[in-house]
């Protein structure tokens, strides 16, 4: 409650104050020097001795601002256009100053102002390692989930593919940087963190409650001069969502809408029906009597072209100071595989005004979507791929079920019979009052903003008494529901001085601050079996006596409280400093460790400014930077440092006598555990020649992650349980960046305007300990098949997640396949005559080393043009589908399975899942989209019309052998939701 | 003036934030804080049960979930039973298993194991498991703590017995421990936990064994007279019997007449007998069986687990068989029997003489050239989830079959084996145990032996064929010298499909590689 007695206190504070002269001004307009354009909502900085004040353009690129009779620095500045200079202006009482400036558009590398932790910054200024990426600049065509806006544009940043659409959510910045707690960034939407923890898990991608038509801008952080403000958990880095706002003077109405047709690009490498006839013919005889006469292609019956709608409206605009925006949106996104879709309602409202004679700065946001998702139920894709292509889906409407329980159940029955169904709600919203101190100390204003991250979800599955699983387990039918609820409240005030300092030649920017955040979350489920109905799905719980029931609730509960600073100064323009620290208090320590502190440093020097460079015409622009910091990881269960008893369910009793007993078990902690600390360091250039038609930015960084959270095996006896969550192990990322943006072609007199922008980075990932003995390794990376087995390592020396395989044997370069001894098959690596588990050995790793992404944008009058690409070179994928399905063995037994193909090639009789034949380079091209636009203008009643089709995932060329080399963050190609090639078309009208 | 009354105004919002808003702890919000647990009676009860479930359960959830074991266990096989049976049953020539490219497993299947064997490294960590929970039990039941919580006499009294069980089952584990992996720490309830602890000899762990069971025997009912469940001074003799039978591997001392001295006390207790109904051991209704000294307990609702008979009773159904005969929802076509203990049945199936091979399945051949095929082998399913009289038990996934962890058969034999040890009793009693076991076995007397034909070799072949899956083999073997080296062959032994010698080293396991490192005192037991 105290917050908002406090943010009241402010407002009233505030309601004193007197008005000012308003017959002085200075006014004029903002046009672009290509094509004399009027620029809209530019921003105009009027700063004088006890004023400083922004104000945007309208959308005839026009400005006034009110001022009393002074002197002042008027400078403007627009993303996406180089900053113009300064003009110096002085103004008597009662006159109207007129000042026009020209804007250059830059190229997409170098934007003029960008957002940064606790403020914005202009890019000139900055020494760290910053990227935004505009709304213009976003990936085109079907984006459920924020995310993929930004793919292949931010060299250092990895989008992790997930082909389902609004499926989960991975990005990589820089690569990971722990093995335990979270590799994710912290998201940032209009300065609310976010949660996306697993607690919502019955929901799809956290981000999905976004409508990509909402956000103008994504602002990567990847360094530590630049995310060590967020202290505790900027370790992988951060990215920052700014959502749009009003623009231009007159109200204006848009409305977008698309239709999208998704078709699948590629299936698992399975048997025919007739190969499979073959197969069973040659290996298992005895089996010939199982087989059925059709030729069913399973895979092919869950799948389908699907398509999608998108329809967004918007009303927004500036008036007076007030600039409003407010937006509608519905999506409804049917997936390729059979029974999964998405559909979402978002809303968004931006308000921002200038108030008590522009003294009191007030914004707010408020998003609030529902997702409905429909889910594949069950394991059909898997079902699918398993079963026997010889019979037929059903026959005289009886679907075709194996007589013995465990054979795989009938996927298209699955689909029919079961349901499995979620929706999300997600609130996010933020208030803030800004209020400007200029007439009492020049430049300096504070800030309070209190902040909420609301999200309820339910995900609700169903199976009849009448489903195979049901029969077989004779469950009598079943229904279970999850009921996450999270809510994440954050309050932060923060100062801001800044301040040229003209007698030193210097301006300063301080920032400070203190911010407090709380998260809680309930967790309850049920699921009843044996109900007394199937009628009802999943709309009604009906029980009988004998009915099993299960409830369950949890609730957790974290804090997180810091103090911050940070300090900019530039000095004579071209020497940059920057320094910030943050004291993080987190509740998931014990108290004694509960505080951090975390330090950034940076330096650059704007080496175009100098003198001994100022003939140097064709180099417009030259920077190096210098920066060093320290981030901190917190992102895994909360309490891991108090002794807890944890106490058993109900289907984990003891009887004692007639009585079943509740057993609570003791945890093994460690009391010490504190978080994972990075230290990183970055060396950058950015540069720009001819004007900065070719601009750049070049960095190298070294990140030591140490005190890794780890699970690690005690010694046994004392501790109650084998292992205990602690402060072990350290591993290192360091690599190289490159963007480059170059406008080929200027598109003057509306000729063609063409851009290339290249984003190239590589990184090395390294595990240098992962417990006190230097020799130790974990093995990691469950894989289907073989119950227990596990292909990747932890491995100090070796990059995370390596995989953990044998060594095929060849003989004159031939590797040796089939129905061999693993002695035969694999190279015994010890010497012991024994292929045992001493002969595995890290061989290969699933992160790419090389991470080159394009984008290519044309005009020409009134068409636009646009197509990215991206290449990854070698990263590694395991495929599981090959590995699990690729040996002679599963065609016995009274259910047999269909086979992977590569089995025709192994003549593997026995699974080899730890063979590395399966391990294979998955490095690809891939051309993401491409797409074309025409605006039509001049339309009578229309402001701009403009038509566009998208493709995406036009090809791709890899010589990876399963469904998609992006096998997911770990690298093992399990069953993936098969990649769809996308076409969408649609339009954009604005009133 | 304003300025001055603002500039203070905003000033103390500052500090009202500063001072009431600076401490981030938070209280763990569903765990049970271990400072507040005890305030509640009932949780010395929950917590010995807790020691108790740790041989029968994985997790804390039922089935899946919080389990027991971190590090990646997969939680399915880490139930103690299913881990203990395959490793005392698949190394032999009682079973294998036939799920292949699991590598751990066929390491098992054919006695070839590394220090990183999955299976053996979760034995290792369920055994001190048990050992840390009775550890935590007898810590947190001092007089001190108790007086200090103002614990009430009579729960009082009634926790010194529980104490006494705790006590018991912390030497259970520790007996597996040496019979298995040799050398251990010994670690207690007042072993100081700082630092790593010291290993001990074998033959320092058998007499802490020895020494605990002898010390809490007289804390626990008589034999026969604890409630389901629970132990009682049956099964503190049955764990002394074993120990002394094995006592000479364990120390290079034999204690072959302590081990008769026990064996006699509970055979002549009467609060065992024989079985008429040999099926009914195996069912889902054996919590009814006399013959049981200590069970496992099994219930298909409120003890899910994947071990245990769950794994028994599927693992030994595949091929031919079908699921519902045995009360379950299918077969896991797993454990089958090598031909070598089949061998020992004159014939099997339906209308066999020896009743004890009656319900067992032709697959396609007897012999197993292909350790993964599970038609290979012998369909040989003792464990079932019906009852006696023919009903499933409650659930058709998880199993209401208890685990028969000891019985009075194998007290019949161990007393025969005893007798021709010399370690004392009568060769005519321990023909007539035999035969009261054969007898049972064929229905009449016609399978009985002549005591002049009863020697050691018989005793063993005769322990296969009653106790086969009962998880006895590896040790009856070891202790019979056969284990290793080259006298007794069995298919896959030493990884060759018609097996071939070992050597001895490998009649103890090694310590897992992840110990070695997470203790640095430790020693790695010799050959590995």
């Amino acid at each position: 409650m105290w917050r908002f007695g406090a943010l009241t206190l402010v407002a009233v504070l505030c309601a004193s104050e007197p008005a000012l002269a308003q017959s002085t001004r200075i006014t004029g307009t903002v046009r672009s020097a290509d094509g004399n354009v009027p620029i809209v909502a530019a921003d105009v900085e009027v700063v004088g001795a006890n004023f400083r004040r922004v104000a945007p353009t309208r959308d005839d690129g026009r400005f006034t601002v009110a001022v009393e009779a002074g002197t002042y620095l008027v400078r403007v500045r627009r993303i996406g256009f180089a900053a113009d200079s300064a003009l110096n202006v002085a103004v008597a009482a009662g006159e109207t100053k007129t000042l026009n400036f020209t804007l250059v558009a830059r190229a997409a590398q170098i934007v003029g102002v960008t957002v940064v932790g606790y403020g914005t910054q202009d890019v000139r200024d900055n020494t760290g390692s910053v990227r935004a990426v505009t709304a213009r600049e976003f990936n085109p065509g079907r984006v459920v989930s924020a995310e993929q806006l930004i793919a292949s544009k931010v060299p250092g940043v990895q989008i992790i593919d997930n082909n389902e659409p609004g499926g989960g959510i991975s990005i990589r910045i820089r690569g990971g940087t722990s093995i335990n707690a979270s590799n994710e960034p912290l998201y940032v939407v209009d300065g609310v963190p976010l949660n996306i923890g697993g607690g919502l898990s019955s929901g799809r991608n956290p981000l999905n409650f976004l409508n990509p038509q909402d956000i103008r801008e994504i602002t990567v952080l990847k360094d530590a001069s630049a995310t060590a403000i967020y202290g505790s958990r900027g370790a992988n880095g951060v990215l920052l969502i700014t959502t749009k706002s009003g623009s231009s003077r007159e109200p204006s109405f848009s409305y977008t809408s698309s239709f999208s047709s998704s078709t699948v690009v590629r299936k698992p490498d399975l048997m025919s029906a007739d190969e499979f006839r073959a197969a069973v013919t040659a290996q298992v005889p005895a089996n010939v009597g199982l087989l059925g006469t059709a030729n069913t292609d399973w895979v092919d019956r869950v799948l389908r072209s699907s398509g999608g709608a998108e329809h967004n409206v918007a009303v927004s605009g500036v008036r007076e100071d007030m600039r409003y925006r407010l937006s509608l949106g519905t999506l409804d996104q049917n997936g390729i595989l059979l029974g999964t879709r998405t559909k979402r309602i978002s809303t968004a409202a931006s308000y921002s005004d200038l108030l008590l004679n522009d003294r009191l700065e007030f914004r707010a946001n408020f998003k609030g979507t529902r997702n409905d998702d429909l889910y594949t139920p069950g394991g059909v894709l898997g079902q699918a791929a398993n079963m026997d292509p010889t019979q037929a889906v059903s026959t005289n409407g009886v679907y075709f079920q194996w007589a013995a329980p465990l054979g795989t159940n009938n996927p298209i029955a699955d689909l029919n019979q079961l349901q499995d169904e979620g929706s999300t709600f997600r609130s996010v919203g933020n208030v803030e009052a800004k209020w400007f101190f200029s007439e009492w100390v020049d430049g300096l204003s504070a800030t309070m903003r209190s902040g909420f991250d609301y999200a309820t979800s339910s995900r609700t599955s169903f199976s009849p008494s009448t489903a195979q699983a049901d029969i077989e387990l004779a469950r009598g039918g079943r229904i279970w529901r999850n009921l996450p609820r999270q809510v994440n409240t954050v309050f932060e005030m923060f100062g801001n001085f800044n301040r040229k300092l003209d007698r030193y030649d210097m301006s300063v920017d301080l920032t400070g601050g203190y911010t407090f955040e709380q998260q809680k979350g309930d967790y309850a489920s049920f699921s009843a079996e044996r109900l007394s109905t199937d009628l009802l799905g999943v709309n009604y719980v009906p029980t009988t006596s004998t009915s099993v029931l299960v409830n369950e609730l949890s609730v957790d509960e974290s804090k997180l409280i810091s103090f911050f600073g940070r300090a900019n100064v530039t000095w004579k323009g071209k020497y940059l400093f920057s320094g910030s620290l943050r004291r993080d208090g987190s509740s998931k320590f014990a108290p004694e460790n509960q505080w951090g502190v975390f330090p950034a440093v940076g330096a650059a020097w704007r080496m175009v400014d100098e003198d001994f460079m100022a003939d140097m015409n064709w180099l417009s622009d030259l920077k190096v930077r210098f920066s060093w910091g320290v981030n901190g990881n917190q992102a895994f269960g909360n309490g891991l440092y108090v002794p807890t008893y944890t106490p058993s369910g109900g289907q984990a009793q003891y009887p004692f006598g007639n009585t079943f007993v509740t057993t609570i078990r003791p945890s093994a902690v460690d009391p010490n555990i504190k978080w994972e600390q990075s230290t990183s360091t970055n060396f950058g250039v950015d540069f720009g020649f001819l004007n900065d038609r070719l601009t750049g930015t070049l960095d190298y960084y070294d990140k030591d992650t140490k005190d890794l959270i780890n699970t690690v095996p005690v010694p046994a006896g004392t501790a109650p349980g084998n292992v205990v969550v602690t402060n072990i192990g350290s591993m290192n990322n360091k690599g190289l960046e490159l963007g480059v943006s170059w406008v080929v072609l200027e598109g003057r007199n509306r000729g063609w305007r063409y851009e290339a922008g290249f984003a190239v980075s590589n990184n090395q990932n390294k595990i240098t300990a992962i417990s006190a003995n230097e020799t130790d390794k974990i093995q990691v990376g469950g894989i289907s098949g073989g119950v227990g087995s596990r292909i990747q390592i932890l491995q100090p020396g070796s990059p995370i997640n390596s995989f953990f395989v044998y060594e095929t044997r060849k003989v004159n370069g031939k590797t040796v396949f089939g129905n061999l001894p693993d002695t035969a098959l694999y190279v015994d690596q010890n010497g012991d005559n024994i292929i045992n588990q001493d002969d595995l050995r890290p061989y290969k790793d699933p992160a790419p080393r090389w991470i080159i992404g394009h984008t290519s944008t044309a005009s020409y009058r009134n068409w636009d043009f646009s197509a990215t690409a991206r290449m990854y070179l070698g990263n590694y994928t395991y495929n599981n589908m090959a590995s699990s399905y690729g040996y002679y063995g599963g065609l016995t037994g009274s259910t047999p399975s269909n086979r992977h193909r590569s089995v025709l090639e192994t003549g593997f009789v026995n699974p080899q899942f730890y063979s590395d034949y399966y391990v294979e380079d998955a490095s690809f091209l891939r051309l993401d989209n491409i797409s074309a636009a025409y605006t039509f203008r001049g339309l009578r009643g229309v402001q701009s019309l403009r038509v566009f089709g998208t493709v995406q995932n036009v090809f791709t060329s890899t010589g990876y052998s399963g469904v998609d080399p992006l096998a997911g963050v770990n690298g093992i190609d399990n069953n993936l939701f098969p990649a769809s090639r996308t076409m969408t078309f649609g339009m954009n009208i604005a009133f | 003036m304003n300025r001055i009354i603002r500039t203070t105004l905003v000033a103390a919002t500052a500090l009202l934030v500063g001072v009431s808003c600076t401490d981030p702890t938070v209280a763990p919000k569903s765990t049970i804080n271990s400072e507040t647990v005890f305030t509640e009676a009932s949780a010395y009860k929950s917590l010995l049960a807790k020691v108790y479930a740790g041989l029968a359960l994985t997790g804390q959830q039922g089935c899946c979930g919080a389990p027991d074991l971190g590090g990646g266990f997969d939680e399915g096989f880490s139930q103690y039973w299913r881990l203990y049976m395959q490793m005392q049953t698949l190394p032999t020539d009682d079973a294998m298993i036939a799920w292949g490219g699991d590598q751990a497993l066929s390491e098992l299947n054919t006695g070839m194991w590394s220090s990183s064997n999955g299976f053996l490294n979760a034995m290792y960590y369920r055994i001190f498991f048990q050992v840390a929970m009775a550890n935590v039990f007898l810590r947190e039941t001092t007089n001190a703590k108790l007086d200090s919580r103002g614990v009430s006499p009579a729960l009082k009294a009634e926790i010194q017995g529980y104490r006494a069980e705790a006590r018991f089952l912390r030497a259970l584990s520790y007996y597996h421990g040496v019979d298995l992996f040799g050398p251990l720490p010994l670690v207690d309830e007042n072993t100081s936990v700082a630092e790593p602890p010291a290993q001990a000899t074998r033959a320092e762990v058998y007499d802490y064994v020895v020494a605990e069971l002898i010390a809490v025997r007289n804390e626990l009912p008589a034999m026969g007279a604890a409630e389901y469940g629970r132990v009682d001074q049956g099964a503190v003799a049955m764990l002394l019997a074993k120990s002394y039978l094995n006592a000479g591997i364990y120390t290079g001392t034999t204690k072959y007449t302590e081990a008769m001295a026990e064996v006699t006390a509970i055979i002549g207790s009467g609060a065992y007998s024989i079985d008429a109904n040999y099926r009914r051991i195996f069912s889902a209704d054996n919590n009814t069986s006399p013959e049981l000294i200590f069970a496992i307990p099994q219930d298909g609702i409120r003890m899910k687990n994947y071990g245990g008979t769950t794994f028994l009773v599927h693992a030994n159904v595949g091929g031919p068989m079908n699921g519902g005969d045995y009360g379950i929802n299918g077969g896991w076509w797993g454990l089958r029997m090598r031909p070598e203990t089949r061998a020992l049945f004159p014939a099997i199936g339906a209308g066999a003489a020896d009743r004890r091979a009656e319900f067992w399945v032709d697959l396609n051949t007897p012999t197993i050239s292909n350790m993964f095929d599970y038609q290979q082998g012998t369909g040989s399913p003792k464990f079932t989830n019906k009852t006696s009289g023919g009903a499933n038990g409650q659930d058709l996934e998880f199993t209401d079959t208890d685990v028969p962890v000891w019985r009075l058969a194998d007290v019949y034999l161990m007393y025969a084996e005893l007798n021709l040890r010399a370690g004392g009793g009568t060769i005519a009693q321990a023909t007539t145990y035999i035969n009261a076991l054969r007898g049972r076995a064929y229905g009449d007397n016609s399978g009985d032996v002549l005591q002049a034909d009863v020697d050691l070799a018989l005793v063993l072949d005769e322990r296969a064929r009653e106790l086969y899956m009962e998880g006895h083999r590896r040790q009856d073997l070891v202790r019979y010298g056969l284990f290793t080296g080259g006298a007794k062959l069995w298919s896959w032994k030493g990884n060759d499909a018609a097996g071939v010698t070992t050597d001895a080293f490998r009649s103890l396991y090694p310590l897992p590689a992840s110990e070695l490192i997470a203790n640095p005192k430790l020693t790695q037991n010799t050959g590995y």
